[in-house]
């Protein structure tokens, strides 16, 4: 008898089998902070720009997002497009000068439109030339791509090489860089080995709650309006010194996608750490620390609140915090200095030092010692700030040891 | 302790001694008055009793563990400094560099953690002692290593070895927030009272602002810190590299799309017009300053570092041409002779010539790179080419003035020239 020899079509069945066994792979919900901000942030049809280096998933992960949303995912390599791929093809018709020359889109963008909606994903952008990336504006900005218009149901994520890594990259000008959300893509080594072993994270699409909808626009306005309020230059600033540029920075374009990702990111009750990542993804790190710095500051109680009914005030925990709040009330008795919001700060601070660390209470209490006026008698709740008092002699005789004379 | 309810020890200890809370509040208060700047971030630790701690150590969550014992045994105002020390580590992110650090050079184990806690320490010491704060006996200082001070942990990293310098040091243990190496004590991410990552930058940034706000109160190492903090100075290749081929690469310079010779592909799709991708290849002019306080080993990898960007953005080598310049400019020589250029000078420097001279040559150049230290006057209008300027950095360490001239300021670059500092320091790349 001959030895069996299997058919070569035989022989890539069984391969065929190896591979489906390698594919057959699960998904598990897992909380993942970058992840849950991307998907925030197409959720809200923002422009999205990935940046990390090259094979660490971005494409996986948008794949797995085009699942989670239900949404055929069309990839496009930006960097070997020419720009009429995404401005038109000029196409010369008949009598070009009485008609006008169309301008031709490609096929994907026609099936694209014919889906009527659809995850575009723009690869390699960095590494597109300036000609492309000037015709990539039209298509992030005005959703246009020729005589084409995409449907609304399209929502946009790019990706691109840190300048770093892209070993021919020309950087994102400042127009371009400033219409997208740019988040930094990371890997988690933990997730990698998870999901080599079988079981990869899958996105959870936030799910915005109706009853908050109205809460969460107003709480987005008074965000950044007070803030912008305070702080006028940075409305707008242009990325000054090579280190920022390509990057996210502050404009009015930049500042309404931070509002429309606050007002997103409050209906779905996401994190701070999400947030985070999505302000300081928009308008830049600076500006958006300091905006969260004052969102931190709204989620402060109110001095006037607390003056009015000290016996009950809630003060934070944290010890920066209630120092904090602490220095608003003395401000807000400096301001408007009467005996009894005087009185009442002397009682808030009482109230600081029987829940919390005394130390955090010598500096306000200092200051407002100096506010008292010659006809005002000092109340009895001071003595309850014996122990704060007592910290502090203790501190000003470590200063003598230490020979600061303080 | 019953005024402090959440303040109580973690978990039930047997008797001990007590931790003397009050001790350790008034060191910190000690510390938030000699260190205003740094109140926020003495006030945002989380203090927690531990026995299994040898000192104080802290972690990446902004705790702040404790050893009763050694509360006990150290003065207030030496409390005080260990405070400082620790809130250090968190605030110039040690354990988060630590890591990239161990990943980055395949560090692993607990003696390089050790390594990395006495790096981060020398990087720290040398700001936290003194006015108001008493160094103890053992503290970790570079020079006790043998090496220079005002350095980064990374750049101390590369300089020892655990040995007989370090044998005074293996106690040392500043927690997982010195080192990335979590401890056991450590009540990990999910523990009470652990600050968010969002919440770690606020502070740091409330901080950082803090110091920036009002420099005058903070040291130098501090000042620096806080400009950093958020903006981490990138390598001086990859800016310079960037700046270089956006130059080249703008419109009327380098390749772009052209409709001014239709494509090769029009021959199969009648009727459409495409573009052609054209390539003129970029000239790029390099004007170098010889004056004597520009090193030749600067010059030498800043000039191979324009040569092999060129290049690479499709330039020829012939296409680069140099013109060294003090006083007075040199002629201009093609940098495939390179080996012959004559790098003299020395002296004071008017780069005004170089420029003329850069631009006069024919044909002109699409781009004119300046590699120079910047103490020199500039032109005054715009020159008709993209500028980009490789700064040497001057006056950082040493004496911030000329001793001759103590009010000469030089001209800043100007603002139509693209800057990128270039530092050849051991921390650059």
């Amino acid at each position: 008898m001959p030895p069996h020899t299997p058919s070569p079509a035989a022989r890539l069945a069984v391969a065929g089998d190896l591979l489906a066994l390698l594919r057959d792979t699960t998904t598990e919900p897992r909380p993942d902070t970058q992840l849950e901000a991307l998907t925030l942030a197409v959720a809200a049809d923002l422009p999205v720009l990935l940046w990390g280096e090259p094979g660490i998933g971005k494409t996986a992960a948008l794949t797995q997002l085009a699942t989670a949303l239900d949404l055929p995912l069309t990839t496009v390599i930006a960097s070997v497009h020419e720009p009429s791929d995404f401005s038109g093809l000029p196409v010369v018709g008949d009598d070009p000068a009485g008609q006008g020359i169309p301008m031709a889109p490609p096929d994907w963008a026609v099936r694209l439109v014919r889906a009527g909606r659809g995850l575009l994903f723009l690869d390699e952008l960095s590494t597109a030339p300036p000609a492309v990336q000037a015709a990539l504006l039209r298509l992030v900005l005005e959703r246009r791509i020729g005589a084409l218009r995409l449907p609304p149901g399209v929502r946009i994520v790019a990706a691109a090489n840190p300048r770093a890594s892209a070993a021919d990259g020309w950087e994102l000008s400042p127009p371009l860089a400033n219409r997208f959300v740019h988040l930094q893509w990371t890997h988690d080594p933990e997730v990698v080995v998870r999901g080599l072993g079988g079981t990869w994270p899958h996105a959870i699409l936030p799910r915005l709650d109706p009853a908050r909808l109205h809460g969460a626009v107003e709480f987005a306005r008074r965000a950044v309006c007070r803030f912008l309020t305070a702080r006028p230059p940075l409305v707008h600033r242009l990325p000054s010194g090579e280190t920022r540029r390509g990057g996210p920075w502050p404009s009015p374009r930049s500042w309404e996608m931070t509002l429309h990702l606050i007002a997103f990111a409050t209906a779905a009750g996401s994190s701070r750490d999400v947030l985070s990542l999505l302000v300081r993804g928009t308008v830049g790190d600076g500006p958006g620390l300091e905006l969260l710095a004052s969102l931190d500051r709204m989620d402060l109680p109110d001095p006037e609140a607390l003056l009015a009914d000290p016996a009950r005030a809630e003060l934070p925990e944290r010890g920066d915090l209630r120092q904090a709040v602490l220095d608003a009330v003395v401000a807000a008795v400096r301001a408007r200095p009467e005996k009894s919001r005087w009185d009442a700060a002397w009682a808030l601070l009482a109230r600081a030092v029987d829940t919390g660390t005394p130390d955090v209470v010598v500096v306000p209490a200092t200051t407002l010692a100096t506010l008292r006026r010659a006809d005002w008698d000092v109340p009895a709740t001071i003595d309850r700030l014996a122990p704060a008092m007592e910290l502090s002699r203790r501190a000003d005789r470590a200063a003598v040891a230490a020979g600061t004379g303080r | 302790m019953t005024a402090h309810p959440h303040r109580t020890a973690h978990p039930p200890r047997p008797p001990d001694p007590a931790l003397d809370l009050d001790k350790l509040l008034a060191a910190r208060l000690h510390a938030a008055r000699v260190r205003p700047y740094l109140a926020t971030a003495l006030f945002a630790l989380h203090v927690v009793a531990s026995r299994h701690v040898p000192t104080m150590a802290v972690d990446r969550h902004w705790r702040c563990y404790v050893s009763p014992a050694f509360v006990d045994r150290m003065p207030v105002e030496e409390l005080a400094g260990v405070w400082v020390h620790e809130v250090s580590h968190l605030l110039r992110d040690h354990h988060g560099r630590s890591d990239r650090v161990a990943r980055a050079r395949g560090l692993h184990g607990p003696a390089e953690r050790l390594r990395m806690n006495i790096a981060a320490d020398c990087e720290i010491n040398d700001d936290v002692y003194g006015d108001g704060l008493p160094a103890p006996a053992d503290v970790v200082l570079p020079h006790l290593l043998e090496l220079p001070a005002g350095q980064l942990m990374e750049d101390y990293l590369r300089q020892f070895r655990l040995g007989p310098y370090t044998q005074g040091m293996a106690w040392l243990d500043c927690g997982s927030g010195a080192d990335g190496r979590e401890r056991e004590w450590d009540l990990g991410p999910d523990g009470a009272h652990g600050l968010s990552e969002q919440e770690r930058d606020a502070v740091r940034f409330r901080v950082a602002r803090g110091i920036t706000a009002r420099p005058g109160d903070a040291p130098k190492g501090w000042r620096r810190w806080a400009e950093e903090a958020f903006h981490p100075p990138q390598p001086w290749r990859e800016l310079l590299g960037a700046a270089l081929r956006s130059a080249v690469s703008g419109a009327g310079a380098g390749d772009d799309y052209t409709y001014g010779r239709p494509a090769r592909r029009s021959a199969g799709v009648p009727g459409v017009v495409l573009p052609s991708l054209r390539r003129t290849p970029p000239r790029v002019s390099v004007v170098i300053d010889t004056s004597g306080s520009v090193s030749d080993r600067e010059l030498g990898s800043a000039l191979l570092e324009v040569a092999a960007i060129s290049r690479a953005v499709g330039g020829r080598r012939d296409m680069v041409t140099v013109v060294p310049c003090d006083a007075a400019a040199g002629e201009v020589h093609r940098l495939c002779r390179a080996e012959g250029i004559p790098l003299t000078g020395g002296g004071g420097t008017d780069l005004r010539t170089g420029f003329a001279r850069a631009l006069a040559a024919r044909p002109r150049p699409d781009v004119v790179v300046v590699l120079t230290d910047g103490q020199t006057p500039w032109p005054d209008a715009r020159p008709a080419c993209r500028t980009v300027v490789g700064l040497f950095p001057r006056q950082r360490a040493g004496s911030p003035v000329d001793e001759d001239d103590p009010d000469y300021v030089p001209d800043t670059p100007p603002d139509w020239a693209r800057v990128v500092t270039i530092d050849p320091g051991p921390g650059a790349r």
